[in-house]
C-alpha cells in the first residue's frame, strides 16, 4: 500500500518505570515501529492536560502516556492521579470531536522491555486505524489560537 | 423446573441408552428437566477428531453451542468427551476474541454465530454444585450399604486443569461424595486417576494398548475389593464394560465386574426399576450387583 | 533572561551502535539549521575523555551557554556530561540529552531512514528544551551517620558487620525472635560440608557484641519517610512479654510451660513451648512468650521458674522506636515455594515426601531426630531416597504458582544431601531425578564428580508423578529416563522435593514502604543487573542477599558486602548532592486554594500565611519533584524546576515541528 499513513505519536514517559523499560527494550534490541517521540518526565503525575491538548492541536496523531504499575509508583501515588486525569482528558477529547483512543495511558515497569515494544505496536495499530489527526486534514493544525497559549 | 438442553453425544444413544434414560429420570427427582436437544451433532470426538483438525473441531463444537444459545438454554451432558468438546470450546471462545472471530467466520457459512451466552455443565457437576450432596442423600430410598464402589473419574472431566472448574485434578473428591451419599463406600485402588485407555483415538487406533490399560485398571479395582465400577462417561463405560469381553478374548483375564454410569447407580438408590435404567443392555451381567443391594 | 541562547549539540557515533544505523553527517547538518544552535559536531565516543574535552573546548571557543548531547540514554550518561558541562564553565542544569540509541537506533535497526528522521526530531526537541533551561544549584544535604539493615539472615548479618566495622552505627531489625535466618536451619553447607551453625554462630555472636550494631529482634519496620541521608524509620518492637534485660536465658519458663506448638524454626517437625527460643544457639538468647498460644497458667512466673528474676510480664506492650538513618539495606531473604500445589508429587498427602529444607532439619543434629535420617511414617531409616530437582522451578507453565526461573541452590544441596545419606546410612542409595545439574561455582563440579563416585544415582528426567503404597507407605516414582528413552517406575522409601525458592511475604511490605520495584520474576529490582546488583533506583536503599534473586551462601556474603560498601559511601562522605528538581511556589500567583496540599504524597506542601494571604509553600526537604502538584495547580503558580511547563511545552512544539 503506497504512502501508508505513518502516525506521529508523542510519548510522555515516567523516568523510573517506563522510560527505563523502554531503555531495556533497546538494550535487548527488541524492534518496534519508529512512530513515537518521547518526552521524559519524572512521574506521570507531571502530566498537565494542556500537554495533551497542545500536542493534538498542533497535529499530533496520538499521545501515549506511560508510567509505573498501579501501586508501584516511585512517588507513591503520581500514577493514580495521572490515570484519573487521563480518563477526564479522554472525555474532554470527545467533546472536541477527537476519538478518545488518541490518548492512551499504559503501565510498563522498568523490567518490561518487551511489553514496551508491544505497547508501541498496539498504539501505532490503533492510530493507523483512526487515521491522521483531523486537524491536519482540515489544515487547521498549528494555527494561532488553536488552543489557548498561556504557557 | 430448571431446563437444560440434554446433549446426548454418540455412544450413549447408540450403545447404552440406559445412560440417557437414567439421567433423565433421576434428574426429574431434583427438578431438573433434560430436554431433547434438536439438531445436535457429534460433539465432535475430541481425541480422534480434535487431533486431526483443531479448527474443524472448534467450529463443530461451537455449532452445537449456537443451537442451544438460540433457545437461551444451558447445555447439560453426561460424557467426559463431550464435556471436553463443548465446555472447553465454550470457555476458549469466551476468553479469546481472536479465536472467536476466526471460528465465527467459519460458522457464518452455515448461518451460525457464537455469542458466548450459555453455560455447558456436566451433569455430575450440576448434581454436586446445584443440587448438593444433602439433597441427593435425601432422595435415597434404597441405601447401597456395604457396596464397594470403584469410582472412575476419567480424564477430560478434570484436565487440563487451567481450562476446568474443579479444585483438584489429582485428588478430587466430588464424585466420591456423591457415591457415598447413596450409602455406598468409595474404595481407594491403585492408580485410581489412570486413564481408561479409550479416549484420544487410542481405542480406535491401537486397541491392544487400550485394552492393556483398562485391564490394569480392572485388575487394580478387583484387588481392592470392588463390587461395581461407576463412571461418568459413556466411552469409559464402553471401555470398562465391553472391554472386559475383549480382554477375556485377548488376554484370558476374567473380572465379571459390573459397570454402571453414575445416574444408573443413582436410579437404583432412588428405588427405580433396573429395567427402566437400561441395565440389561450391559455386557457384564449386573445381576450380582443387584442381588447385593436389592 | 533574554541572553542569547548559544547551544552546542554533540552527536555521538557510539562506535557503530548509532553510526551504523543513522546518517550522522546528515543529522549534524540538520542540527546546524535549528534555532539557538551555535555549534554542532559529531564524535565516535562522546563519553570518552577526548569526547568530553571536545565539549569543554567547544563551550570555551564558541561561547556556549547550553549543551545537548545526542547519544545513549540519559539514565546512563547524564551525570557524565553534566560534569563535563560544569568543567566547561556552564551550569550543569543547562545540559540536556537526546536518547538516540536505546530508544532509536537499537530498536529500529532495519529502518535507517526512519531512525535518522527520528534522531533529528529528538534532537530538535531537546534543543528546544535546552533553550528554556535555567541554571540551578544542586542541593547538598548532610547524611545521618547511621544505617538500617532490614533482615538478619546471613545477608543482613554480613552487611551489618561490615558497616559496623567501618565505624557506622547500624540498626539491625529482624522480625523473628532470633537472628540467623534460613542459614541457621541448615545442617552442612556445600561444597566444603562445613557445619552451617558452626560458621554462622560466631558471626551471630559478633553481631550481638558489636558496639556499633543496635540489634532489634522480634521487631518490624512499620514506616519509612524521608530521603537519602535523612530517612525517618518507625520500628515496632513486638512484645516478647519478657523483659530482655532481666531474662538470662535460663530456660526454666520453657521447662514448666504446659503448652506445645509446632516449632516454626523446625518447619513444624518438632514442637516448642509457648515460652520458647526458636533454637538453642539463638541470638539474643532471650525467651519469647507466644501470646496466641499462652493459656496464662502463670506456671512460668512461679518461684521455681522465672520467679525471682521477674522477667515475665503478660501486660508488657509493644514498643515503637523512631530512628534516623542515612542509608537502608534490605535483606529480607526467601521462603520455600508452596510445593503442595503440585499435586502430582503428593507433598502433605504422602507421609514420606518432604522438602529440601525439611530434610535439612531431619539430618541436622539439633533437629527433631537428632540428625538421624528417618522416614516420617514409621521412623525407619530409608535405604532408597529419590530427589526431585527443579520442583516448582524452571516451570514455564507457571501453573499452580510454580516459577519460571532456576532456584540456583537446589542442585548443589541435593548433591550434598545425597552425600550425607551415603555417609550416614550404609547401603542407602540416593536417586537424583534432574533436568540439568547446575554445579557452577568454585569446587562445585568437583563435588558433583565426588557424589557420582560415592554412589549417587542420576536419572535425567522429570518426575511425572508419585503414588504411595498404602501399606508400606513407600513411594512409587514415575519418570522418563530421557537418556535411555524409557519410562521408568521405581519404588523408594522416601522422596525429597528440591522445591523452588520464592521471595518472602514481608518483602512485599518493605517494597511498598521504600517504593522499590519487582523484577518480573518477583524478586526485588536492582539498579542494574550487571553493574549494580546491590543498589536500587531509590537513592540510599540497597539490596543484600536472596531478596534480589536466588543465590548460594558465598554469593550472598559477597552481595551483602557490596551492599554494605555502597551504603557506607554517602555516610563516610558526610553529605549527598540532591538534584534540585523540586517544586517552587510563585507566591504572587498562588491563590491559596490548597489543591496542591491534597496532591502531594509526601505532605511536602503546606499552607502558610504571608501577610494576610494564605499561600502554599513547598518544604524542599520533603519534595521529591514528581510534579503532581505542579500539573494540578489551577493558577499555574507551581514551577517544577528543570521540568517547567515552558520547557515541556517547547519540547511538544518542537515535536510538532512548529516553531
Amino acid at each position: 500500500m503506497a504512502d501508508e499513513f505513518e502516525p506521529n505519536i508523542l510519548g510522555i514517559l515516567c523516568n523510573w518505570c517506563t522510560y527505563a523499560g523502554a531503555d531495556l527494550a533497546g538494550t535487548a534490541r527488541t524492534q518496534y515501529p519508529p512512530n513515537v517521540r518521547v518526552i521524559r518526565t519524572m512521574c506521570t503525575g507531571r502530566l498537565d492536560p494542556a500537554f495533551v491538548l497542545k500536542a493534538l492541536s498542533l497535529g499530533a496523531d496520538g499521545v501515549l502516556v506511560s508510567g509505573c504499575h498501579i501501586g508501584d509508583c516511585h512517588y507513591l501515588a503520581g500514577n493514580f492521579k495521572a490515570r484519573r486525569r487521563v480518563a477526564l482528558i479522554r472525555k474532554l477529547l470527545e467533546e472536541y470531536g477527537y476519538d478518545r483512543e488518541r490518548l492512551r495511558m499504559t503501565f510498563v515497569s522498568a523490567s518490561e522491555g518487551a511489553l514496551w515494544a508491544e505497547v508501541v505496536q498496539d498504539m501505532v495499530n490503533t492510530i493507523k486505524k483512526l487515521g491522521p489527526n483531523p486537524l491536519k486534514q482540515a489544515g487547521a493544525a498549528g494555527q494561532e489560537g488553536a488552543i489557548a497559549d498561556e504557557f | 423446573m430448571k431446563e437444560y438442553n440434554f446433549f446426548l453425544g454418540c455412544i450413549a444413544p447408540n450403545r447404552y441408552p440406559g445412560i440417557e434414560a437414567s439421567a433423565v429420570k433421576t434428574s426429574r427427582e431434583f427438578g431438573i428437566e433434560l430436554c431433547d436437544f434438536k439438531g445436535a451433532s457429534c460433539c465432535p470426538a475430541p481425541g480422534a477428531f480434535g487431533s486431526m483438525d483443531i479448527n474443524a473441531w472448534l467450529a463443530l463444537a461451537a455449532r452445537n453451542i449456537c443451537l442451544s444459545e438460540k433457545e437461551g438454554k444451558d447445555i447439560a451432558l453426561v460424557c467426559n468427551g463431550c464435556y471436553k468438546s463443548l465446555f472447553e470450546t465454550n470457555y476458549r471462545l469466551k476468553e479469546n476474541p481472536e479465536l472467536r472471530a476466526k471460528v465465527n467466520s467459519v460458522l457464518a457459512n452455515a448461518g451460525y454465530e457464537f455469542q458466548g451466552t450459555q453455560e455447558v455443565r456436566h451433569l455430575i457437576d450440576v448434581l454436586h454444585k446445584d443440587v448438593g450432596v444433602e439433597k441427593v442423600k435425601e432422595s435415597v430410598e434404597v441405601p447401597l450399604t456395604g457396596l464397594n464402589v470403584a469410582i472412575h473419574y476419567g480424564c477430560h472431566l478434570l484436565r487440563p486443569k487451567v481450562e476446568r472448574i474443579f479444585d483438584s485434578s489429582e485428588r478430587p473428591v466430588f464424585f466420591d461424595e456423591l457415591v457415598e451419599a447413596l450409602g455406598a463406600k468409595s474404595i481407594d485402588y491403585k492408580e485410581k486417576m489412570m486413564c481408561c485407555g479409550a479416549g484420544g483415538g487410542v481405542r480406535s487406533y491401537k486397541i491392544d494398548l487400550a485394552l492393556d490399560m483398562v485391564n490394569e485398571k480392572l485388575y487394580n479395582m478387583t484387588q481392592a475389593g470392588a463390587d461395581v465400577v461407576v463412571n461418568v462417561c459413556p466411552f469409559c463405560h464402553l471401555q470398562l464394560d465391553r472391554g472386559q469381553l475383549e480382554i477375556k478374548e485377548k488376554f484370558g483375564d476374567v473380572y465379571d465386574l459390573p459397570v454402571l454410569h453414575y445416574n444408573q447407580l443413582l436410579g437404583i438408590a432412588q428405588g427405580m426399576n433396573p429395567e427402566e435404567l437400561g441395565l440389561s443392555a450391559h455386557v457384564i451381567d449386573v445381576e450380582p450387583l443387584l442381588a447385593k443391594v436389592l | 533572561m533574554d541572553q542569547e541562547k548559544r547551544i552546542g549539540v554533540f552527536v555521538c557515533h557510539c562506535g557503530t551502535n548509532i553510526a551504523g544505523v543513522v546518517n550522522i553527517p546528515e543529522i549534524v547538518e540538520y542540527t546546524k539549521t535549528l534555532p539557538n544552535v551555535a555549534f554542532a559536531d559529531a564524535y565516535t565516543y562522546v563519553c570518552s575523555t577526548p569526547g568530553q574535552e571536545m565539549i569543554i573546548n567547544a563551550i570555551k571557543e564558541q561561547n556556549l551557554n547550553g549543551v545537548v548531547v545526542a547519544a545513549c540514554s540519559p539514565r546512563l550518561h547524564e551525570p557524565t556530561f553534566r560534569r563535563a558541562t560544569e568543567r566547561g564553565g556552564v551550569n550543569q542544569f543547562l545540559f540536556s540529552m537526546a536518547n538516540i540509541r536505546e530508544q532509536n537506533t537499537w530498536v529500529h535497526m532495519e529502518m535507517p531512514e526512519e531512525a535518522t528522521r527520528k534522531a533529528k526530531d529528538l534532537i530538535r526537541m531537546e534543543v528546544a528544551r535546552a533553550s528554556k533551561l535555567e541554571p540551578l544549584e544542586a542541593k547538598v544535604v548532610p547524611v545521618e551517620k547511621a544505617a538500617l539493615v532490614i533482615g538478619a539472615g546471613i545477608a543482613g548479618i554480613q552487611a551489618s558487620l561490615d558497616l559496623a566495622a567501618s565505624g557506622i552505627k547500624t540498626y539491625l531489625v529482624e522480625k523473628e525472635p532470633s537472628i540467623g535466618g534460613n542459614m541457621s536451619r541448615l545442617d552442612k553447607t556445600f561444597p566444603t560440608l562445613d557445619c552451617s551453625q558452626c560458621i554462622l554462630t560466631p558471626k551471630m555472636v559478633d553481631v550481638e557484641r558489636s558496639e556499633n550494631i543496635e540489634l532489634m529482634t522480634y521487631s518490624e519496620v512499620e514506616d519509612v519517610s524521608g530521603y537519602i541521608g535523612n530517612f525517618d524509620v518507625t520500628i515496632r518492637q513486638k512484645s516478647r512479654y519478657v523483659y530482655e534485660d532481666k531474662c538470662n536465658g535460663c530456660g526454666k519458663c520453657q521447662e514448666v510451660c504446659p503448652v506445645s506448638r509446632p516449632n516454626e524454626f523446625d518447619l513444624g517437625l518438632q514442637p516448642r513451648k509457648a515460652a520458647y527460643v526458636p533454637f538453642p544457639q539463638a541470638v539474643p538468647l532471650k525467651f519469647t512468650i507466644d501470646m496466641d498460644s499462652c493459656i496464662k497458667c502463670d506456671l512460668c512466673k512461679a518461684d521455681d521458674a522465672c520467679g525471682e528474676l521477674e522477667a515475665i510480664d503478660f501486660d508488657k506492650p509493644d514498643e515503637i522506636v523512631n530512628v534516623k538513618v542515612g542509608t537502608i539495606i534490605v535483606a529480607t531473604g526467601f521462603d520455600m515455594y508452596d510445593v503442595e500445589r503440585k499435586e502430582e508429587w503428593g507433598y502433605k498427602v504422602y507421609d514420606n515426601v518432604v522438602t529440601g529444607l525439611e530434610f535439612e532439619r531431619l539430618i541436622g543434629a539439633s533437629g527433631p531426630t537428632g540428625g538421624k535420617v528417618i522416614r516420617p511414617s514409621d521412623g525407619k531409616q530409608p535405604k532408597s531416597v529419590g530427589f526431585v530437582l527443579c520442583a516448582g522451578s524452571r516451570d514455564q507453565d507457571e501453573e499452580d504458582g510454580a516459577k519460571p526461573y532456576c532456584s540456583r541452590v537446589c542442585c548443589m544441596y541435593s548433591l550434598k544431601h545425597a552425600h550425607q545419606l551415603i555417609e550416614k546410612i550404609p547401603g542407602c542409595v540416593p536417586y537424583l531425578f534432574y533436568m540439568d545439574i547446575r554445579s557452577f561455582g568454585k569446587a562445585y563440579e568437583e563435588f558433583y564428580y565426588r557424589i557420582q563416585d560415592e554412589g549417587g544415582k542420576f536419572i535425567r528426567g522429570r518426575v511425572a508423578k508419585i503414588t504411595e503404597d498404602p501399606i508400606t507407605k513407600n513411594l512409587i516414582v514415575t519418570a522418563e529416563d530421557t537418556l535411555l528413552g524409557e519410562i521408568m517406575e521405581m519404588e523408594m522409601d522416601m522422596v525429597v522435593l528440591a522445591s523452588a525458592v520464592v521471595p518472602t511475604e514481608s518483602t512485599q511490605k518493605i517494597k511498598k514502604l521504600l517504593t522499590l520495584s519487582n523484577s518480573p520474576d518477583g524478586w526485588l529490582l536492582e539498579a542494574h543487573p550487571k553493574l549494580n546488583p546491590m543498589s536500587t533506583t531509590t537513592d540510599g536503599v540497597f539490596l543484600a542477599g536472596m531478596c534480589q534473586g536466588p543465590r548460594d551462601i558465598p554469593d550472598v556474603v559477597a552481595h551483602a558486602g557490596a551492599a554494605a560498601a555502597a551504603a557506607s559511601i554517602p555516610i563516610h562522605r558526610g553529605s549527598v548532592t540532591l538534584e534540585p528538581i523540586y517544586a517552587i511556589v510563585d507566591e504572587e500567583r498562588c491563590g491559596g486554594c490548597a489543591t496542591c496540599i491534597g496532591m502531594c504524597p509526601y505532605g511536602a506542601t503546606e499552607l502558610t500565611h504571608v501577610d494576610s494571604k494564605l499561600i502554599a509553600h513547598v518544604n524542599e526537604a520533603k519534595c521529591k519533584g514528581c510534579g503532581t502538584c505542579g500539573s494540578a495547580c489551577p493558577s499555574g503558580a507551581i514551577k517544577m524546576q528543570h521540568f517547567t511547563n515552558e520547557q515541556i511545552m517547547s519540547e511538544i512544539e518542537a515535536f510538532a515541528q512548529v516553531w
